[in-house]
């Protein structure tokens, strides 16, 4: 038997989900030069930057045009409704905060001359289609952020089973 | 420049490993040795290791001297870890060859190694959903699955691409990579198995996807005419080509047509002064089945939207028009990021030493080709490799 001193030592027995591991964004005008996309965002409004020199649309929103490096950018609205361009259920795998979700639908929705993915609520992969439209929502984080998500617009009747 | 020659290739067994990250690229780095003469670790000066996500999978940074360390590598020309996502291994050879073509290395290695089984898959989950860009995709948790899982429901859209053609990419794969000793899948499916395997992101079924895999692969790359000091069987690298569009989704090309791969095949096929007939073996990026699919049309070996037809005909079987994947590919051999390209392209080298088993050999090729692509497989890498110098 080996004389060497032993000694269990304590460490937290969990580690709360560290800030880089969530996959929201930082909205905060502290940590971005974009968060005036969070604010239309707490208005319902959907928009993306759009240069005021050359035209470009551009997403995701930026501070410098990607086309024409201008600085002058402006706020477009996207609208409220778009079309989806194609989807799929998450059924396994999600990562680490979305597991409880599952399944849930995500997709990518045609909507103000782009092509956006989001999350798809309140449908399951088989109500949906490619061209379905589906409406604006925005959802609210329990540390008050927001972010967009889309549903299928309630007006198109689920298939009867 | 200097022409430059692959002189030998070592590689981990690859697949649910009880081993770690290190472990893994020490068993790389031994057999990489073991499968060269009169060279040693010492004899090397510049490294690159292809690693994607250390810092998640293994809690790592600053990989490249590790690496060299545990081989036994002294760089004195040049080091550097490549990321690239899963072309990390790839864009370690480019790097590699490029400072011997350019003279700036005698003797390089590219290495690459990822460790992706951890006590908590979710964890490895939400590390490879980051590679997407993480706030405007990931967050909508688009990663592989879900992203190539839209792509084959544009394909199928559009083409009229069915889910058992997709299957037939599974079977061929899981044939070739049942022939394979160091595969992470050596057994073979069905398409009946294929369709009823669990749905992971519908019209993905597990077997539609590739495994999560642990893995390490190395080769040497010598200026071309020092190669036959090395080995009787040396492999040329003869023409390249890399073309990306955009990254986040809204900024593709298209979902259902891979423009950038056409662009990389292109210039692949010109730098090599080849064409697409000329490729007797593609070791192609099948991280899912409609990825093989679309890249028997984006390399030019059928019209786009012809790529479920291609395999029901069975044409990128050995002995078809051309052999894809006879390592059994991703989808059989595994996926471990860093490491899968190079792994591809130590294949095309045994391939054209007649170092593999018979079941899966290709007879007589002369040329093979290494495709990998990276996140919304809006960038592809292609190697064109030969047998002879040309
Ligand atoms: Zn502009």
């Amino acid at each position: 038997m080996s004389m060497v001193k032993f000694e269990k030592i304590k460490r937290p027995e969990k580690i709360g989900l560290p800030f880089m591991l969530d996959f929201y964004p930082l909205q905060d005008e502290k940590y971005t030069r974009t968060s005036q996309f969070f604010k239309n965002l707490k208005e319902g409004h959907l928009t993306t930057t759009k240069c005021k020199k050359c035209g470009e649309l551009l997403w995701p929103p930026r501070v410098i045009c990607s086309n024409c490096h201008s600085e002058k950018l402006e706020w477009f609205d996207l609208g409220t409704e778009g079309e989806l361009y194609a989807f799929t259920e998450i059924r396994l795998g999600a990562p680490i905060g979305f597991v409880e979700d599952v399944p849930f639908c995500i997709g990518i929705v045609r909507i103000g001359g782009l092509l956006i993915s989001a999350r798809i609520d309140g449908a399951k992969y088989e109500d949906l289609k490619i061209g379905d439209k589906v409406n604006l929502k925005i959802v609210e984080l329990p540390d008050s952020r927001v972010f967009y998500r889309f549903s299928r617009n309630k007006e198109q009747k689920l298939p009867i089973p | 420049m200097r022409q430059v020659a692959i002189v030998a290739g070592g590689e981990a067994k690859a697949g649910r490993r009880a081993a770690s990250w290190r472990d893994l690229v020490q068993e790389a780095g031994k057999a990489l040795f073991e499968d060269v003469d009169n060279l040693s670790p010492k004899d090397v000066d510049s490294i690159f290791v292809g690693a994607a996500q250390p810092e998640r999978f293994a809690f790592l940074s600053y990989v490249a001297p590790l690496v060299a360390e545990h081989i036994g590598v002294t760089p004195r020309k040049v080091i550097a870890r490549t990321e690239l996502a899963c072309v990390s291994g790839q864009a370690a050879i480019r790097y590699a060859w490029n400072c011997v073509a350019t003279g700036m290395s005698d003797i390089a290695v590219a290495i690459g190694v990822e460790k992706m089984y951890q006590p908590d898959m979710a964890e490895a989950q939400t590390t490879m959903t980051c590679v997407l860009d993480r706030e405007w995709d990931g967050v909508n948790c688009f990663s592989a699955p879900p992203i190539f899982a839209v792509t084959a429901q544009r394909h199928m859209y559009e083409f009229g691409t069915t889910k058992e053609q997709m299957a037939l990419v599974s079977v061929k794969n899981h044939h070739y990579s049942s022939l394979n000793p160091i595969a992470h899948l050596q057994k073979e499916v069905t398409v009946e198995a294929v369709l009823k395997s669990p749905m992971v992101a519908p019209p993905l079924n597990l077997f539609d996807c590739c495994p999560m895999t642990d893995g390490s692969a190395g080769v040497i790359l010598v200026p071309a005419e020092e190669a036959k000091k090395y080995t009787d069987t040396p492999m040329y690298l003869i023409g390249s080509g890399q073309y990306a569009v955009g990254n986040v989704i809204n900024n593709l090309a298209n979902l259902a047509e891979w423009a950038p791969l056409k662009l990389a095949a292109k210039e692949a096929y010109r730098t090599a002064k080849i064409t697409k007939d000329d490729v007797d073996i593609a070791e192609v990026h099948d991280c899912f089945t409609i990825s093989e699919i679309m890249e028997y049309e984006g390399l030019g070996f059928c019209e786009t939207g012809k790529g479920g037809k291609f395999i029901e005909d069975g044409k990128p079987y050995i002995g078809g028009k051309v052999a894809v994947n006879p390592s059994g590919g991703i989808m059989g051999c595994g996926h471990p990021l860093g490491a899968t390209s190079i792994y591809h392209t130590f294949e095309i080298l045994k391939q054209f030493r007649g170092d593999v088993d018979m079941g899966r050999y290709v007879k007589g090729a002369e040329i093979g080709i290494q495709h990998s692509l990276s996140g919304a497989a809006n960038q592809h890498s292609i190697l064109v490799c030969s047998r002879e110098l040309r």
